[in-house]
């Protein structure tokens, strides 16, 4: 059986696009056929569950009883993959109960696949957050995530600052998000639907639906770019899956 | 399956006789088809609805709004033929938007047959936007159009390899005469009893290659 792998997407700064990456990272894995499960923290409401209701469960992730539903079943569920979104504010506390519970542990003696999404807003507290997510990354694989999405201009940012930043943890990969047309995210929104659904033309339930020509064309190609990225850094080899070396069909431009 | 034309008159030049094209066109796939929508989209310029208003809505690109309006009319197979009179001023941002949206291979999925025509010039802005035009668009959706009263001697090498199609240049006397805004092309055809004039001969000719562009947007039967 494939070594469980957990990615956590989060920042402990809000309305930085986490979500957005966490619905990219489950429409990629649903492209390369790798059984995902996803954890909503943002407890009751859950963004993420609304546009992947199928695999997502809304979790609070500070109870115990919660954590247990994630963290005791990752060699049990048939999903290999978890992602959790977690809310604002909550990344370094969650980090913080990973290492309590020995799953930092666990994954730096290779139990457990690890890696962190670190999503990056454009003011120097991002920065601090990099200095302070560092201290529990071992064993862990951390991408910091520039996210243009919401035309973050990063303008804050001295790029000598977030250098020395940046290198203070071993091994960190930058990931870059581009920005997507306004109505076209608008409209995703809208339709509460996963990005490779609106782009096929789909609704929630697989009914064909009437999306703009347009809007569709803008998403495949920024589902693309992003899917590149995730190319890049190998994502598929990095959760283990089987399916990395193959080449499957994609709702994207590939 | 019925294929639906879209003709996509362009160039990142002004005045090199986009509207003239669009209107010949227009008034020809009008007679041949009895249905064509123009799109003007060349506000700058003189411009195609003040030549053809029942057949010419204005379309606009500024905006996403506006890019939907436009796209997702065209790519209706609807087996009514559209062109659109593409300004200068407009050029770069269509196509950038067309290759954003994969808007060729959509085309190709829905049955639309999409055929962009290149009005030439000398110029190096003429010469870039090619380059990017031949990037972009498969060979046999791309066409020049050499018009000889812009042009004036031989193609710019570049654009000579693909297809082209020439247009005779008028004397200033009959271009002043077609440029007026209640000349028709087709009315003129009718009403004309001398086959031998210049101007008949010209517009029989043009119509006549425009007749071949159109079959050769037919799938030929195996």
């Amino acid at each position: 059986m494939a070594k469980p792998a957990v990615i956590v997407v989060g920042a402990d700064k809000g309305g930085v696009g986490k979500t957005t990456v966490s619905r990219t990272v489950l429409d990629y894995f649903s492209a390369n056929n790798v059984p995902t499960r996803a954890f909503d923290t943002e407890f009751p409401r859950g963004t993420l569950k609304r546009f992947h209701p199928a695999v997502t469960e809304i979790v609070d992730v500070t109870s115990t009883s919660d954590q247990m539903k994630i963290f005791d079943t990752l060699n049990t569920a048939s999903a290999s993959v978890t992602v959790i979104d977690v809310r604002a504010g909550l990344l370094s506390p969650t980090l913080a109960s990973l290492r309590d519970i020995g799953f930092l542990d666990a994954a730096k003696s290779g139990q457990i696949t690890f890696a962190v999404f670190h999503i990056l807003g454009p003011s120097i507290a991002s920065l601090d957050e990099i200095a302070e997510t560092a201290n529990y990354m071992q064993g862990a694989k951390y991408f910091l995530v520039k996210n243009f999405i919401n035309n973050t201009s990063f303008f804050e940012w001295d790029q000598a600052t977030y250098n020395s930043y940046f290198h203070r943890i071993k091994d960190a990969t930058e990931i870059t998000i581009p920005k997507l047309n306004e109505m076209a995210y608008e409209q995703v929104e809208v339709a509460s639907v996963p990005f490779l659904k609106f782009v096929a033309n789909k609704g929630q339930h697989d009914e064909t639906e009437n999306y703009s020509f347009v809007l569709r064309g803008y998403v495949r190609h920024w589902l693309a770019a992003v899917w590149s990225e995730f190319d890049r850094i190998k994502l598929t080899d990095i959760v283990g899956s089987k399916e990395a070396k193959e080449k499957t069909s994609r709702g994207g431009e590939k | 399956m019925r294929r639906t034309p879209v003709y996509i008159i362009c160039s990142p030049r002004p005045l090199v006789g986009k509207t003239l094209i669009a209107r010949l066109l227009s008034e020809f796939l009008s007679l041949q088809r009895g249905a064509v929508i123009a799109f003007d989209i060349n506000l700058k310029e003189p411009s195609l609805l003040d030549y053809l208003p029942k057949l010419t809505e204005t379309a606009d690109i500024d905006d996403t709004f506006g890019k939907m309006q436009l796209m997702d009319r065209l790519i209706l197979n609807d087996g009514i033929a559209k062109l659109i009179d593409l300004g200068f001023h407009a050029f770069d941002e269509f196509f950038k938007m067309a290759d954003e949206i994969g808007f060729m291979k959509e085309a190709a999925r829905r049955g639309i047959a999409p055929l962009v025509m290149f009005v030439a010039d000398t110029d190096r802005a003429s010469a870039r936007g090619y380059d990017m035009l031949i990037r972009q668009i498969p060979p046999h959706a791309l066409l020049t159009i050499d018009n000889e009263f812009v042009v004036r001697g031989e193609l710019p090498e570049a654009m000579g390899y693909g297809r082209v199609l020439a247009i005779a240049a008028l004397p200033v006397f009959l271009k002043t005469y077609i440029d007026r805004l209640g000349f028709s092309f087709t009315t003129y055809l009718r009403n004309e009893k001398d086959t031998s004039t210049e101007l008949h001969q010209w517009i029989r000719k043009n119509y006549f290659s425009f007749r071949e562009i159109e079959l050769s947007l037919v799938p030929q039967r195996q």
